[in-house]
């Protein structure tokens, strides 16, 4: 049996309509660091909430190692939880937050301030270990909270979109600490977020939801070659992959505005013979510009005007409008392109995601 | 586990508030005499009918509603004017909000005291009145005086506490209305007319209420000043509920006037919430008509 | 920015103001300044601006305060009262601040029942159930104990809710990091709860004693005669005895006023945000 697992979990709240999380069937296993990842009312945050028990379990079972604890008290899971707005105890200093669960537990006192102490070192909170959270910065308020989590010796870690409160720049640098600290304490971490790019970099596999229902699971790369449906093909990746509707017959795909773009034998023979409208999905950096490419494509290039671009230094995304849909191609910053300027393109064709136009679901 | 929180707090509830409550109601259709409890009868609205026609009942009730006609006007308004003079001035505020509102925290009973001091007819205040060449005054001594020089204590007492709460509501005025106004060309008595007024008008409705249901509630001064005489012009309804029922044991009338009076107490509040609410439906009505 | 017409009249309203002022603390000062002086003094200084002025401190300034708390019990009332004070504070916060954290934050049966109860009850005059408590208390012989005087004063409806109140805003993580933390929930209110409240509990503190200190009627039933006597009702006995002076009178209330003036200028920023709520609440 694996560390946790999750059988038929449903969630339904008292005089709600629909479930809030649908039979979630998931194991994980010792060390690893899953992320819970979908936008706002997916049920991730819901399923967390039911792992340390802050929820009830409307149906279904959920083990932590090898114990059923559906009717386990929270504390008594074996888990400590790192929470979106820190909620730390407002009037205790660094110090008391961090020991505070210890001390509870009846830790002899010299074992509390060793450990307390560990932790403030390795978070770099010495020149805080005396103040309270109200004089703390966003940043340090969730060291404290990681702290306190991790002076536990939990065989668990919950964090419930930790860093969604920090500015753009600390999130890069929490999301660095937490990565670091998972390797060297190894402790088994599902992490919530909404934000795919953390989930990306930080999760040994994501768990990408929608509407309570999983959509997929697998490692970051998997999702990201390849996403089971346009919902996820959609999440995973920034910019957001393009989508076309498309209808193909036999090795020639037309798109809406009559473009035409002929289908290599690999991809042809992916589709399995299937034909007719689909949707066809790139991401933006599979769309290029470079001359060995236009090249080796020649004869399904295809001509567009920029109508947006938006330059980051080292790559920059064009946008413009193809097939009846706003397109977005991210080329290295060696193919600057301002607004109105002509630009002529392919779509590397082993690359491209076909889903069904009706059930969305890859091809 | 709520019920644990819960607990303590709803036995002390049930003891001391709920049943008090249904035993004054079912009390007030008996005769129970405390004193003879053996011989109680269930008398039906008999009490109600006797005390209305009871001349010392009739006179504590007019005498309250006397109270609450001369306290209302000065204490409501006197409030209102006063808040409104601090919240103008520039120099002095603090000095002035604690000034006004250093009777407040003083005791009914301490208030009484010293204002049968400052009333005696050879008191501080006979003696001034005698600067300005009006003859002393018997005020507390004589039933028709009696009445509202009580009155008038009361007043000096509580007009404190509402001056602070209608200072709390002028303060919570958007000053953005003002500014706004300013640029309409507002003279300052439309400034007031316009946006002072109206903005405190729940609160003003809150205040002549409990204004009101304090008066109402009377019974401390005239207990320490006069022992609600002289001729009983200064007894009240509680003072009367007080004696009938803790000194006679005369609790089945004592509860009948209880209620007479609960009654009344509520109705005033009701009344607030009717007056307060409609207010805020019809501010609501107004936003959705405007969206 | 005040133009020179504003500025005028500024001036008016703030010597208005000072006017009606006068009028507010003459009593307070006259009750101050001739509880120091012998009768004849203060009869004396009657008709003078002297009414108003403390004497010169010498020998026999303090005699009308020395005389009460030699001659009388009067100093074991106040203490009485303080202790009285004491215990229903605490009482108090516990059983109301108990009942408003269970009304705010946990889920239990009839929960908005019971929070619709209380705010009813708030619009019951209490002196229309006093004769009950009174024979209550009288038929379970606790009349004239201190057990009967502090019971049927510990449970506060208005003070309940305004402890849900503040409650409700308290943040729900906070309790849930607290569990996996290995706090019991009485632990986290007592530990938690009450300290991240500092504000109502003062506020609810402050009240309660203000209203125990100043309570008249209740007392004045509960304690007939006897070393138990709060100061407001030890006040009236002492006051309405022909034997005390003028003078001692006014040392008397000059007494009974000391301590909640000490604790209007220590809380009075409680005291004004509680009035204000009254209002704002309603407003």
């Amino acid at each position: 049996m694996s560390f946790i697992e999750f059988k038929n979990i449903n969630k339904k709240y008292e005089n709600a309509e629909r479930n809030s999380v649908t039979d979630f069937n998931l194991a994980i296993e010792e060390k690893e660091f899953i992320a819970f990842v979908g936008p706002s009312g997916c049920g991730k945050s819901t399923t967390l909430r039911m792992v340390a028990g802050f929820e009830e379990i409307t149906s279904g079972d959920l083990y932590i190692d090898g114990k059923r604890v559906n009717d386990v008290a929270p504390r008594d899971r074996g888990i400590a939880m790192v929470f979106q707005n820190y909620a730390l105890y407002p009037h205790m200093t660094v110090e008391k937050n961090i020991g505070y669960g210890l001390r509870n537990m009846k830790v002899p006192e010299a074992e509390v301030q060793k450990k307390v102490n560990w932790a403030i070192r390795i978070l770099g909170l010495e020149e805080f270990r005396t103040r309270k959270p109200k004089n703390l910065s966003g940043g340090q308020r969730q060291r404290v909270a990681l702290g306190r989590a991790i002076v536990k010796n939990q065989k668990l870690f919950l964090m419930d979109e930790p860093l969604s409160n920090l500015d753009a720049k600390l999130r890069v640098s929490m999301r660095n600490e937490i990565s670091k600290l998972h390797r060297e304490l190894g402790t088994t971490t599902i992490y919530v977020t909404h934000d795919q790019v953390e989930a990306m970099t930080m999760a040994d596999r994501i768990v990408i939801m929608k509407d309570g229902v999983v959509q997929q699971a697998g490692a970051p790369m998997e999702l990201y070659e390849h996403p089971v449906n346009k919902f996820v093909a959609g999440f995973i990746g920034s910019p957001q992959m393009n989508f076309y509707p498309v209808s193909v017959s036999g090795k020639e795909m037309k798109f809406r505005d009559g473009s035409k773009v002929s289908l290599p034998d690999p991809v042809a023979a992916r589709l399995n013979g299937k034909s007719g409208d689909l949707i066809m999905g790139i991401r933006g950096e599979d769309i290029k510009m470079d001359r060995a490419s236009l090249e080796a494509y020649s004869k399904d290039m295809q001509k567009c005007v920029v109508e947006n671009t938006e330059v980051m230094g080292n790559e920059n995304n064009l946008y413009f409008t193809f097939g009846g849909s706003l397109t977005v191609a991210r080329v290295s910053k060696y193919e600057v392109k301002m607004i109105g300027d002509p630009v002529e393109f392919v779509f590397l064709p082993e690359k491209m995601h076909f889903f069904d136009k009706d059930t969305e679901s890859a091809i | 586990m709520g019920m644990a929180f819960f607990g303590p707090a709803l036995v002390l509830l049930t003891i001391f508030l709920f049943v008090p409550m249904v035993l004054t109601l079912v009390f007030s259709f008996t005769d129970y005499f405390a004193l003879n409890p053996g011989l109680t009868h269930f008398v039906g609205p008999e009490n109600y009918i006797k005390i209305f026609k009871d001349e010392l009942f009739v006179q504590s009730f007019v005498n309250t509603v006397c109270f609450v006609l001369i306290i209302l006007p000065c204490q409501g308004a006197g409030a209102l004017v006063l808040a409104l003079l601090i919240h103008k001035v520039t120099h002095c505020k603090k000095y002035f909000k604690v000034a006004f509102f250093i009777p407040v925290v003083m005791s009914l009973a301490v208030v009484s005291t010293l204002w049968m001091q400052i009333y005696s007819p050879e008191g501080i205040l006979n003696t001034l009145l005698h600067h300005v060449g009006i003859p002393a005054q018997p005020f507390i001594h004589s039933a028709r005086q009696a009445l509202p020089a009580i009155a008038v204590m009361s007043v000096w007492q509580g007009v404190g506490y509402q001056m602070i709460i209608f200072l709390g509501g002028l303060q919570a005025i958007n000053p953005g209305l003002y500014e706004a106004a300013e640029m309409d060309h507002a003279s300052g008595w439309q400034k007031f007319k316009d946006i002072t007024l109206p903005e405190l008008k729940p609160l003003c409705v809150f205040v002549f209420i409990t204004v009101t249901i304090g008066a109402f509630r009377m019974i401390v001064q005239p207990m320490v000043m006069t022992g609600g005489g002289p001729s009983h012009s200064t007894y009240t309804m509680v003072y009367n509920i007080y004696e009938t029922g803790t000194v006679n044991w005369e609790i089945g009338l004592a509860s009948t006037m209880a209620i007479v009076f609960a009654i009344f107490v509520m109705a005033l509040t009701v009344i607030q919430s009717v007056l307060t609410r409609d207010k805020e439906e019809r501010h609501v009505n107004k936003k959705t008509k405007k969206g | 920015m005040l133009t020179k017409k504003q500025k005028r009249v500024n001036w008016a309203l703030t010597i208005v103001l000072l006017v009606l002022s006068l009028f507010f603390l003459f009593p307070v000062a006259w009750m101050l300044a001739n509880s120091f002086k012998p009768d004849a003094a203060i009869t004396a200084d009657m008709n003078t601006v002297a009414a108003f002025i403390p004497p010169m401190p010498g020998g026999g300034f303090f005699n009308n305060y020395v005389s009460i708390l030699t001659n009388t019990n009067f100093l074991r009332y106040m203490l009485n009262t303080l202790f009285y004070a004491a215990i229903l504070i605490v009482c108090g916060v516990v059983v109301n601040g108990l009942a408003g954290y269970a009304l705010a934050k946990i889920r239990f049966p009839f929960r908005e029942r019971w929070v619709l109860l209380i705010l009813l009850l708030q619009i019951v005059p209490m002196e229309t159930i006093l004769t009950i408590h009174f024979l209550m208390i009288a038929k379970v012989g606790l009349l004239n104990t201190v057990l009967g005087y502090i019971l049927p004063m510990i449970v506060n409806p208005f003070n309940i809710f305004l402890f849900r109140q503040v409650f409700l805003n308290l943040p729900d993580d906070v309790y849930e990091a607290a569990q996996l933390d290995f706090c019991s929930p009485l632990k986290y209110f007592f530990t938690m709860v009450l300290p991240m409240s500092k504000t109502v509990v003062a506020t609810v503190s402050v009240f309660t004693f203000l209203n125990v200190w100043n309570d008249y009627l209740w007392p004045s039933l509960v304690f007939t005669s006897s070393n138990l006597l709060t100061a407001q009702i030890g006040l009236n006995s002492i006051t309405s005895n022909d034997n005390t002076t003028m003078g001692q009178t006014l040392a008397v209330i000059t007494m009974v006023t000391i301590p909640v003036i000490i604790i209007y200028s220590l809380f009075s920023k409680q005291i004004v945000e509680g009035v204000t709520s009254t209002g704002s609440k309603e407003g």
